[in-house]
């Protein structure tokens, strides 16, 4: 297996991935959006609410807003053992991060509450972004609420899942019969490109290798050449795979993490077999 | 109602940035433009931006009475 860094910053990766099989490279995205857990505020106590919003409304605001996990994921009990904790309304230490919101509305002009604003109970678990509004209060209207926050996974709801996009494509192979490409008289394809990876070198039609990889596969080119001189095709076991955080954990633990939960998840399944007898 | 925390399609956290995008667009920036320099890549995002209507500062004048 050969591994290339496309592009690498705190919320993004882009890997080039040679000689893996596609199914297993699927699992690991699969795992990605769904397994690996993350904070996010799951009960909300209001003791106080007289803003126009509806306490639902506030509340699940409250819960899309991404909190820091990373150092959560050993600090906390497992998400299985704390959805039973918060369905029998125990909300203890080792499973629940509490986080306050309290504000008024003062007669100058309105006020925005913020993710910023809440004041929480662990300071490794805090909202990514401080500037997230929550609620608009005008005069006199006031807001009390205890937030408590969780382990989960985004199978259980997708604002637990760690990454917004989590892909993998193909690599393109574009192969152009000189032969047949009329070059400088045509330029269907190269008008035609919504991603603009065809140029002409020495009247020849060539392909932007700066941009190959950006080619969609979308086959637009293939269509609108009059000779039939473009072929799309792609790489056998080479794959793209992007993963974009919401900030929660960076990606490479959101990586790493997904690694570890399927082998985990096929330890167990082995495990089971040999329980079962099937296999010794 | 207010601005979304995220964005409806994605789930790209997106509610951080819409004071900034409001502000710069007031002040007659281009919205496509204040976008890119945001980093909103993707279209799903960006129609968040561009089609919100801000109806809470409406509702604010109608308390609830109870």
């Amino acid at each position: 297996m050969e591994i290339n860094v496309l592009e690498k910053n705190p919320l993004k990766l882009r890997l080039y991935i040679k000689n893996i099989p596609l199914h297993i490279l699927n699992s690991v995205r699969r795992v990605m959006i769904a397994e690996v857990p993350t904070m996010a505020i799951d009960s909300v106590v209001f003791t106080m609410n007289s803003s126009v919003f509806y306490d639902e409304y506030i509340a699940h605001r409250l819960g899309l807003i991404p909190l820091t996990s990373e150092k959560a994921l050993e600090k906390y009990k497992s998400p299985e053992e704390c959805r039973e904790a918060a369905d029998r309304g125990l909300f203890t230490e080792d499973c629940f991060v509490k986080l306050d919101l309290e504000g008024k509305g003062t007669g100058e002009g309105l006020v925005t509450l913020y993710s910023g604003d809440l004041k929480t109970s662990d300071p490794d678990v805090r909202p990514v972004y401080d500037k997230i509004p929550i609620v608009l209060l005008a005069n006199n209207q006031e807001i009390r609420l205890e937030a408590y926050a969780r382990l989960g996974r985004g199978k259980e709801h997708a604002k637990w899942s760690p990454v917004s996009v989590a892909t993998h494509k193909y690599v393109p192979l574009i192969h152009i019969r000189e032969e047949l490409c009329k070059g400088e008289e045509c330029r269907k394809c190269i008008e035609i490109c919504p991603k603009d990876i065809f140029e002409l070198k020495n009247g020849k039609l060539a392909i932007k290798q700066d941009k190959i990889l950006d080619c969609t596969l979308c086959r637009i080119c293939e269509e609108a050449c009059p000779y039939n001189a473009i072929r799309i095709n792609w790489k056998e076991n080479e794959y793209i795979l992007t993963i974009e955080s919401t900030g929660a954990l960076p990606p490479k633990k959101i990586l790493l993490e997904a690694i570890k939960i399927l082998e985990n998840k096929i330890d167990d399944f082995i495990e089971s077999l040999k329980r079962e007898g099937v296999v010794k | 109602m207010m601005f979304p925390v995220r964005c409806f399609t994605c789930g790209a956290p997106i509610g951080h940035l819409w004071e900034e995008f409001k502000k710069r667009v007031e002040v007659g920036e281009d919205p496509g433009k204040v976008l890119d320099e945001l980093g909103i890549k993707r279209y799903c995002c960006r129609r968040m931006f561009l089609s919100h209507v801000e109806i809470s500062y409406e509702i604010l004048n109608f308390p609830k009475v109870s």
